[in-house]
């Protein structure tokens, strides 16, 4: 059986503050190789006592170009969330899915990513 | 040679800004001359202008000119020094016997975790700061970490983003600003969207809808409209200025005009209303289970 993931956002950022794009980029790092496996991640904001949008963009929001919604929806939870904080996650993730659904925009995403990919293909 | 520019007083409004670029429009294309900011007629200088003031001398000063604060007079050298600002023009820093500024600093675009700190312990943790309601010091540190996120993830500055800021108790006011030196946002937007706005109707463009210049992999364009809602219910203000764009939100109106000059960047000022008793809280429940 498939273990889950269980990643609290504190331990990855070191710090109760989720401000920075930087932080949210390391928390996407995991929840992406763990989705790309199809394992289930749960990710626990426990402690968090500020969020913005620059931070969420980077850790979920970029999920959106990736994985489908009905993969993310299967896929990923959250937990310990302030219902204002929620509110920021739902604002967040409608803007991702109509960021991606301009087609210019997600070429270049696509690119970025694919170009991404063969420089680490070089290292 | 060795120029000396007048600056009138520098209030937290859009006479400050046009005085501001107006001093940047003399200087700007200065190297390796003197450049003295005679300061003899100003006995007021709204502290938090010290951010967008301080960027302008920065960039005065990388052309490798020698910028210097005459004439100042006591009063304005106590505010300027009580915050820092006056540290880099040869004055020592004096201790804050209130606790009413918070310090002018310089960051780096990839300082913002420490620029989080610098929120977190140099203001929010004092006790001299207003008593807050939790959903308003929340909501207020958020705005201001989503004005750098903005700054960092758009401006593409290389000199630096700039912040400053200062309560004034009798008022029940707080103003904090922060100022990049980046490409401004009309350039930003003709770069990023295509589209070739008036300095002004950049930044009408860049606050309103799901308008973003943001490209590639991370979605973005929630910063600045988040921190315009917050100031509409806090009842604040707020006032941009980017290229020769000015921009101010208050009382849920917006007001553009052009400055005379560009600014070299772009400034972010909020005002926050302190006596602001608003929860914050929402008025319906939401679920965990219900975001993707």
């Amino acid at each position: 059986m498939s273990k889950n993931l269980e990643l609290s956002i504190f331990e990855v950022v070191g710090s109760p503050l989720c401000v920075a794009s930087s932080d949210g980029q390391k928390v996407y790092d995991r929840v992406m190789a763990a989705l790309s496996k199809k394992r289930s991640v749960a990710l626990s904001f426990g402690n968090i006592t500020a969020l913005t949008s620059a931070f969420l963009n980077a850790a979920i929001g970029q999920l959106y170009g990736v994985f489908s919604e009905d993969q993310i929806r299967a896929l990923l939870t959250v937990e310990d969330m302030q219902q204002d904080d929620i509110a920021l996650l739902k604002r967040v993730v409608e803007t991702a899915r109509q960021y991606f659904k301009d087609p210019q925009k997600f070429d270049q995403a696509l690119r970025e990513t694919m170009e991404d990919d063969n420089d680490d293909s070089q290292d | 040679m060795n120029f000396s520019l007048p600056l009138p007083e520098i209030r937290h409004d859009k006479a400050g800004f046009e005085a501001l670029v107006c001093l940047h429009g003399q200087a700007k294309d200065c190297f390796f001359d003197d450049i003295d900011v005679d300061m003899s007629a100003i006995s007021w200088f709204d502290a938090d202008m010290c951010a967008a003031f301080g960027a302008i001398l920065y960039r005065l000063s990388k052309n490798l000119n020698t910028v210097k604060l005459t004439n100042v007079e006591k009063n304005v050298v106590s505010i300027l020094s009580k915050n820092g600002f006056m540290s880099s023009y040869g004055r020592e820093k004096i201790p804050d016997r209130w606790g009413t500024t918070i310090p002018y600093q310089r960051f780096d675009v990839k300082d913002d975790r420490y620029f989080a700190g610098y929120i977190e312990n140099k203001f929010m943790q004092r006790s001299e700061i207003p008593v807050m309601s939790p959903g308003l010091q929340k909501k207020f540190r958020e705005g201001i970490f989503e004005i750098f996120s903005n700054a960092v993830l758009h401006s593409q500055t290389e000199m630096g983003i700039f912040s400053c800021g200062q309560f004034f108790p009798k008022r029940d006011r707080l103003d904090f600003s922060v100022a990049d030196l980046g490409i401004g946002i009309r350039r930003n937007v003709k770069e990023n969207a295509g589209l070739d706005f008036a300095p002004e109707d950049a930044i009408i463009w860049a606050t309103e809808g799901c308008n973003t210049t943001k490209r590639g992999q991370i979605p973005g364009g929630l910063g600045l409209k988040l921190l315009c809602q917050f100031i509409d219910l806090n009842e604040g203000c707020i006032q941009i200025v980017s290229d020769a764009g000015y921009w101010k939100r208050e009382k849920r109106k917006t007001f553009t005009a052009r400055l005379s000059q560009p600014f070299p960047g772009t400034v972010v000022s909020v005002e926050i209303n302190t006596a602001d008793k608003q929860s914050y809280a929402l008025t319906y429940e939401l679920s965990e289970t219900d975001i993707f």
